[in-house]
């Protein structure tokens, strides 16, 4: 259960028990509009377009701070694309094939996902 | 511009290395003493931290860092005879502790390039350790095409180059690497790094260490990045193709590569599969067999 549903059914906890107040409605309700959640970033560059292609690099913004990064590849949080959303990671934005089709000429770091968590 | 010539110390196989890499790395190529001498400079000269070109002017600077045997046997191989040594000196003081690492980025008026004019060297005037903040940078980056403003979002990647190393170790690099500062951890220092330029003054020609157990047009499995242990970072192996693309440019030989594709030179043969004979449409120069067929690069 994440922050929104815990905060909904403990609303209807306390409506059910008569003391439910409007500011923890208000609270509730600014949680499921957005207005007090946060936006978490991982970005994910792969060696091809496949979710379960290899990891070339990756970088992790939580709470609007980027995370120390690790000091070996053995202490990489994910190994792949698809093993970050078994982690609950949602991906907002897919490598654009159309900019990978001159064969001859490579820009940036392979393939780049980028996914994100709601806090 | 002051011009600098002696013999190249750099054989074919090192010369591929750079190609391919992008950097070459030259531990301890400078004396301690003159390490000392430098780091003094810079503690009695707080005002020229940033640009100590001063140094530029000083006998002792020029003999012993510029042109000290290892590392003006290496500029010689790649950029030629009188090259000419760095009109400017940068340095990059990094403070101690730093919690977050800079940015990747590509150092100003890069350009993507086989042809190979100048090079960038990084020189470790101190004993840097990785809790000091040293450079990063990925091999193979130089023929990865990305401005500063594309690159500053990536984080950690895989099979960077952390440059450490005891005081005087010199890393010759091609100027478009990618390259950043890492986070340090150390208190209390700072970490100093210089940075100058060596350029060009002659065509290019092949005339550094020829090996005799050396062949180019057959062992191509040098070209690969992935030879070097590296993970896969292009599609279509074109890490290989733009090796020995920029190395046939060193050796004047530019307008003989020929992008065919399938097992022609340079596709990276292993060792095992590696015949006797010239790979398949091997650059005449190169080839045993000058007059070999070679089919014109298709288009595409």
């Amino acid at each position: 259960m994440n922050d929104t549903q815990f905060s909904i059914d403990d609303c209807l906890t306390q409506l059910d028990q008569g003391t439910l107040t409007r500011q923890h409605l208000q609270k509730t309700f600014d949680l499921v509009t957005g207005c007090e959640r946060r936006q978490d970033l991982l970005y994910l560059q792969t060696c091809e377009s496949s979710l379960h292609a290899t990891l070339l690099g990756f970088r992790l913004l939580v709470d609007g701070t980027y995370v120390d990064e690790p000091d070996s590849d053995e202490k990489w949080p994910y190994d792949s694309v698809i093993d970050a959303i078994g982690d609950g990671w949602r991906v907002i934005s897919f490598p654009n094939m159309a900019l990978y089709l001159d064969e001859n000429r490579t820009y940036g770091l392979g393939f780049e996902f980028i996914l994100e968590k709601w806090r | 511009m002051k011009t600098f010539d002696c013999e190249p110390t750099l054989t074919d196989r090192e010369v591929i290395r750079f190609c391919r890499d992008g950097y070459y790395e030259l531990p301890e190529a400078v004396d301690k003493e003159t390490c000392q001498h430098i780091l003094d400079f810079l503690k009695d000269n707080p005002n020229d931290h940033n640009q100590p070109s001063a140094l530029l002017s000083e006998k002792w600077f020029v003999e012993r860092l510029l042109c000290n045997g290892p590392t003006a046997g290496a500029i010689r191989s790649l950029l030629g005879a009188n090259f000419i040594l760095p009109p400017v000196m940068a340095n990059h003081p990094g403070p101690c502790p730093e919690p977050s690492p800079l940015g990747w980025h590509v150092d100003g008026a890069n350009m993507h390039t086989f042809a190979l004019n100048y090079l960038q060297v990084f020189c470790l005037p101190q004993e840097t350790t990785l809790e000091m903040g040293p450079t990063e940078l990925i091999p193979g980056s130089h023929f990865l095409l990305g401005q500063s403003a594309l690159v500053g979002h990536y984080g950690v990647i895989r099979g960077a180059k952390k440059c450490v190393g005891p005081a005087g170790t010199v890393f010759i690099t091609c100027y478009p690497i990618w390259h950043r500062r890492l986070k340090a951890t150390s208190i209390g220092n700072i970490r100093h790094l210089l940075k100058y330029n060596y350029l060009r003054n002659t065509a290019p020609v092949r005339d550094w260490i020829i090996e005799d157990n050396f062949d180019p047009a057959r062992q191509t499995s040098e070209f690969s990045h992935l030879n070097a242990g590296a993970p896969y970072m292009r599609r279509n192996i074109l890490d290989c193709y733009d090796a020995a693309r920029m190395y046939l440019w060193l050796c004047g030989l530019e307008e003989e590569y020929r992008y065919i594709g399938g097992h022609a030179w340079p596709m990276p043969l292993s060792e095992e599969l590696q015949s006797n004979e010239d790979a398949y449409a091997a650059p005449p120069s190169l080839a045993s067999t000058k007059a070999a067929f070679r089919p014109i690069a298709p288009l595409i």
